[in-house]
């Protein structure tokens, strides 16, 4: 990391407890990952994800010695550029099981509206930071907040991937929360977003989730839904309290468990590593939550207030979903786990925004 | 300042998201817990259940074998289509919507045979389809990553080499019914367990089923085997070693041929069945799959039968036949000597009716010998009318006629032997005279099996030894471990004159010139016989055609004196014994006398089944 972006500085004020947690994180799905897909002859899993994790540890050094200002002033570019990306997307991305998400990049592919969610984060956070009149943010703001959201998030929904469009929520909702709603806005924000998703979802009959689900994504999950969340349940639930060991999760090793090292490798960590495993990996994925939310708090300014609390909605919707949907909490949806599911740009988004935590907390002492 | 209150309150607001997301992860932290402390030991279970399953290793049954260790029944592997809902991840009308086109049966039809297996244990595989052709079971693994609940099993299934040949005698196997299996007999079966369904299989079910195994193994998702944790191998059933002579069977059934009748041998000596032939017959092998709705459809509505064991399930007036148990209990009772003689003018009148003798112009003079050899009706009128029904019935009874013999075999038929105190029983009327009359020539309310036919006749010709007809020597079965009934025998009084009278008598039949039986004569085996020709229903319906023809009869043994084997051969319909039934009891005992002399030199039947009796032993 030579040149004019590496100073002395980038070193001290960097964030290694953050760091250190989301590496500890990696090390457990890769060694998961190892574990789900070893007798999978076709591709080598384990190594393309320790691929991607060291790409993203660059990614993480780059965005942390970049100072976030510089960012987000050149965040309207950004912002177009994601925007025309979508489009591309939209138009010539590759269909896997019905949306077209993905688009090839060289020898990989990759999915622009996960990592165009940090363009996103950014780009929210200066529009709130830049509000200055009042307490409340006024209709009129509450609609351009939201029209920066919506806009790729409508352009994701097309693909059609509601999944990942629904991830784009909690930026709004984080950022338009802090920066200030009237009570009744307020409340009706929080009912729609932290209880009613879920919670009605808890509440509803089961062929009333399954109508709901297959009126989603029709085409997903064909070998039925109850099966995959079952076969999650029963694999976490066998692992107890020590878990079945590493290489040992019968559910995992003998296919029982659906896409094991994607969406749901946190059930491998539930049978292989148990209860104790599971709260270590929770643990450490809350550490890393509570010390973003931390890292805003003491950020120079609202601008990186913004960004870093924008990251953590993300985090915290992605953990929520994904580890609410393998114990059947949540329903299932193709929504990621931060460090933890195999894919590359699951992997580079979340250590882009890791980057643009520690960034801020970098500045926090200028001036 | 403003800025620095507003400042506040937005950390202040982090902080709020901060104690959501607390809330929000203990929700899931306790979720963990629930599942992994709190009710881990279920999923723990559950998890087991996905990885280990039970297969059951289906037993093959024993083999059958005739009297030189040829082999009748034995079993051949098969596969079957099953369904294990436990590992199925669609509904079951999904399942039988996808199979359906792959295997040609109807998503109806597969529903059904589900439906009727719901109760059962999940993880019990349930046939869809038997014995499938190559075809289906590629189809299976073409689609076992779409149907992982589908898989194919391997079954033994009966096959019986003789195809038609001693059907009524081997039986058949099914499938138990669900009738049976809240029998005690049937206790420790399960639904879709073969059962012995009718003879020798239904008789010895216990003694040819084997002891199913299992083997418990680790399967992935696709039901794929990928290890084994423990292993009971099956146990085959025992064999079954019958009396049974497959050259004499087949001398039987080749002669019968396509008529509807009836042929049994046996070693008055023993009881040992020697060849058991009823007509028309069926192929058992179409029950040891499923037998198809078109096919037991056709082998129950045929007018003839062919389910039914002609030998032990049915009876027949004997006709003449019977009076050579006239003539023996006349004798043994003193109302006839040999020496006594009978005019008969071709009728004779008793009790105010008219009686005919079957030939016209009338027999003359005619003493017992004549009488039997001519077969005289006028002249066992008298003996009958001296006898009284109720001394007819006695002897008769005695010598074994109209009560069953014992054979093994299932639902064998009494016969009847009438007597007054039978006619008030039944009829609550009084028995006329006349009735006798008729009886005295084994027509009217007389009837018998042939199985009896021969059993009485061999143990009259043995000087009143009854032997117990079996297909199976009890001894062979108590050798092995099972319960067997010791075998019966029953000594009567008959004097030795009256043996030798009679028998004499039946020579003649055979052998003296204008003998009825002389079809059924072999140079050097001293054959004794009497054929019988029974009136189907009055004598007007005779000239109505095939349907109304007498029922022949002929019964012998061979040779007169000490006789090793006694044959009785019914055909119904079929006109005059000695031209109907006489020769296939001809081909019965000279296949038994070429095997004694050793000139027989076998057929390509016997050569087939030595070679693979020969290819069995090497194995």
């Amino acid at each position: 990391m030579a040149g004019p972006i590496a100073s002395k500085r980038l070193w001290q004020d960097f964030d290694w407890l953050l760091f250190g947690a989301a590496l500890l994180l990696c090390f457990t799905s890769l060694i998961e990952i190892y574990s789900s897909t070893m007798h999978e002859q076709s591709e080598n899993y384990f190594l393309r994800q320790l691929a991607w994790v060291i790409l993203g540890v660059v990614f993480v050094f780059v965005i942390a010695a970049l100072d976030y200002h510089v960012l987000s002033e050149h965040i309207p570019f950004l912002y177009v550029l994601a925007l025309i990306a979508l489009v591309y997307t939209l138009a010539l991305g590759r269909s896997v099981s019905g949306s077209k998400s993905w688009v090839a990049l060289g020898p990989v592919t990759i999915q622009p509206s996960e990592i165009i969610k940090m363009v996103v984060v950014v780009a929210l956070a200066r529009y709130l930071s830049e509000l200055r009149e009042s307490a409340y943010m006024t209709p009129v703001q509450i609609l351009k907040a939201s029209a920066i959201c919506l806009l790729p998030m409508g352009l994701v929904a097309l693909q059609p991937d509601t999944g990942t469009a629904l991830t784009y929520l909690p930026i709004l909702a984080v950022g338009l929360f802090i920066r200030g709603l009237r009570p009744t806005a307020l409340i009706g924000l929080i009912l729609a977003f932290v209880l009613v998703l879920p919670v009605s979802w808890y509440f509803l009959k089961d062929y009333q989730k399954e109508r709901i689900l297959t009126f989603l994504e029709p085409e997903r999950d064909p070998l039925g839904r109850g099966y995959q969340v079952m076969q999650s349940k029963i694999a976490i639930g066998s692992g107890g309290l020590l878990g079945k060991g590493l290489f040992n999760g019968t559910q995992n090793q003998l296919g029982f468990l659906p896409t094991r090292h994607t969406d749901f490798i946190f059930s491998v960590v539930g049978e292989e590593l148990g209860f104790v495993g599971v709260s270590i990996t929770l643990g450490l994925l809350a550490f890393i939550i509570f010390r973003s939310i931390y890292n805003a708090q003491t950020a120079r300014d609202n601008l990186g207030l913004f960004i870093a609390m924008g990251v953590v909605g993300i985090y915290f919707f992605h953990v929520m979903e994904n580890v609410g949907m393998v114990i059947g909490f949540m329903p299932t949806t193709g929504i990621p786990l931060p460090f933890l599911s195999y894919g590359g740009s699951s992997v580079l988004t979340a250590f882009i925004a890791l980057g643009l935590v520690i960034s801020v907390r970098r500045r926090r002492y200028v001036n | 300042m403003r800025q620095r209150e507003e400042s506040e309150l937005l950390r202040w607001r982090s902080s709020f998201i901060g104690y959501v997301i607390t809330a929000a992860l203990l929700v899931l932290f306790f979720g963990f817990w629930n599942h992994q402390i709190v009710k881990s030991t279920y999923y723990a279970e559950r998890a087991e259940q996905n990885r280990v399953r039970d297969i059951t290793l289906l037993a093959p049954r024993g083999r059958i074998y005739d009297r030189y260790r040829r082999v009748l029944a034995d079993n051949r592997p098969s596969y079957n289509i099953v369904l294990i809902r436990e590992s199925s991840p669609h509904t079951l009308e999904q399942t039988a919507a996808m199979l359906s086109p792959g295997v040609g049966i109807s998503i109806e039809d597969l529903l059904e045979r589900i439906n009727r297996r719901r109760r059962d244990p999940k993880f019990r595989p349930i046939v869809l389809k038997e014995d499938v052709s190559v075809a289906d079971i590629a189809f299976v693994k073409a689609h076992r990553y779409e149907l992982p609940e589908i898989s194919v099993e391997v079954q033994p299934r009966r096959r019986y080499l003789g195809i038609e040949m001693g059907a009524h005698v081997l039986g058949y196997v099914g499938e138990v019914t669900e009738a049976e299996l809240i029998s005690p007999e049937f206790l420790d079966y399960k639904p879709g367990d073969q059962v012995g369904k009718a003879g020798l299989e239904r008789q010895y079910n216990s003694v040819l089923r084997g002891k199913d195994g299992f083997k418990r193994i680790i399967v992935n998702n696709f039901g794929r085997e990928m290890g084994k944790l423990l292993e009971e191998p099956s146990i085959a059933g025992n064999d079954l070693f019958t009396t049974l002579d497959l050259d004499l069977q087949r001398a039987a059934e080749d002669l019968i041929g396509e008529r509807t009748g009836a042929a049994v041998a046996l070693d008055p000596r023993t009881g040992e069945v020697l060849a058991m032939v009823s007509k028309p017959s069926f192929d058992p092998n179409l029950f040891a799959t499923r037998i198809s709705v078109a096919d037991w459809g056709n082998l129950i509505s045929d007018a003839r039968k062919p389910l039914q064991n002609r030998v032990i399930q049915n009876h027949y007036s004997p006709g003449s036949v019977f009076k050579v148990f006239m003539a023996a209990s006349g004798l043994e009772a003193d109302v006839l000597n040999p020496l006594q003689t009978v005019f008969c003018p071709g009728y004779a009148s008793f009790y105010g009716h008219t009686f005919a003798c079957w030939k016209k112009g009338g027999h003359g003079t005619v003493g017992l010998h004549e009488a039997i050899v001519n077969s005289c009706n006028v002249f066992f009128y008298n003996v009958g009318k001296e006898l009284g029904i109720d001394r007819i019935s006695k002897y008769a009874t005695t010598m074994g006629l109209g009560r069953k013999t014992g054979v093994d075999l299932p639902s064998e038929d009494a016969g009847l032997i009438p007597s007054s105190e039978w006619k008030q029983r039944v009829f609550k009327t009084a028995w006329y005279p006349g009735e006798t009359i008729s009886v005295s020539i084994g027509q009217g309310a007389v009837s018998v099996t042939p199985m009896q036919a021969a059993w009485a006749m061999g143990g009259m010709a043995s000087g009143g030894r009854l032997k117990q007809p079996h297909l199976v020597n009890p001894e062979e079965i108590k050798k092995i471990g099972f319960n067997a009934r010791e075998l019966r025998s029953e000594q009567y009084q008959m004097h030795e004159s009256t043996v030798d009278t009679v028998g004499r008598a039946m020579w003649g039949v055979v052998n003296e010139a204008g003998g009825t039986g002389a079809r059924a004569r072999i140079d050097g085996f001293d054959v004794a016989g009497k054929t019988g020709t029974a009136q189907v229903i009055g004598k007007q319906a005779q000239a109505k055609g095939d349907e109304f023809e007498d029922h022949a009869w002929f019964v012998g043994f061979a040779p007169y004196r000490n006789p090793e084997i006694v044959v009785a051969v019914f055909i119904e319909n079929g006109g005059h014994g000695g031209e109907a039934a006489a020769p296939v009891a001809h081909a019965i005992l000279e296949t038994y006398y070429k095997k004694k002399l050793g000139e027989f030199d076998g057929d390509l039947l016997t050569k087939i089944a030595q070679a693979s009796e020969n290819k069995k032993v090497k194995n």
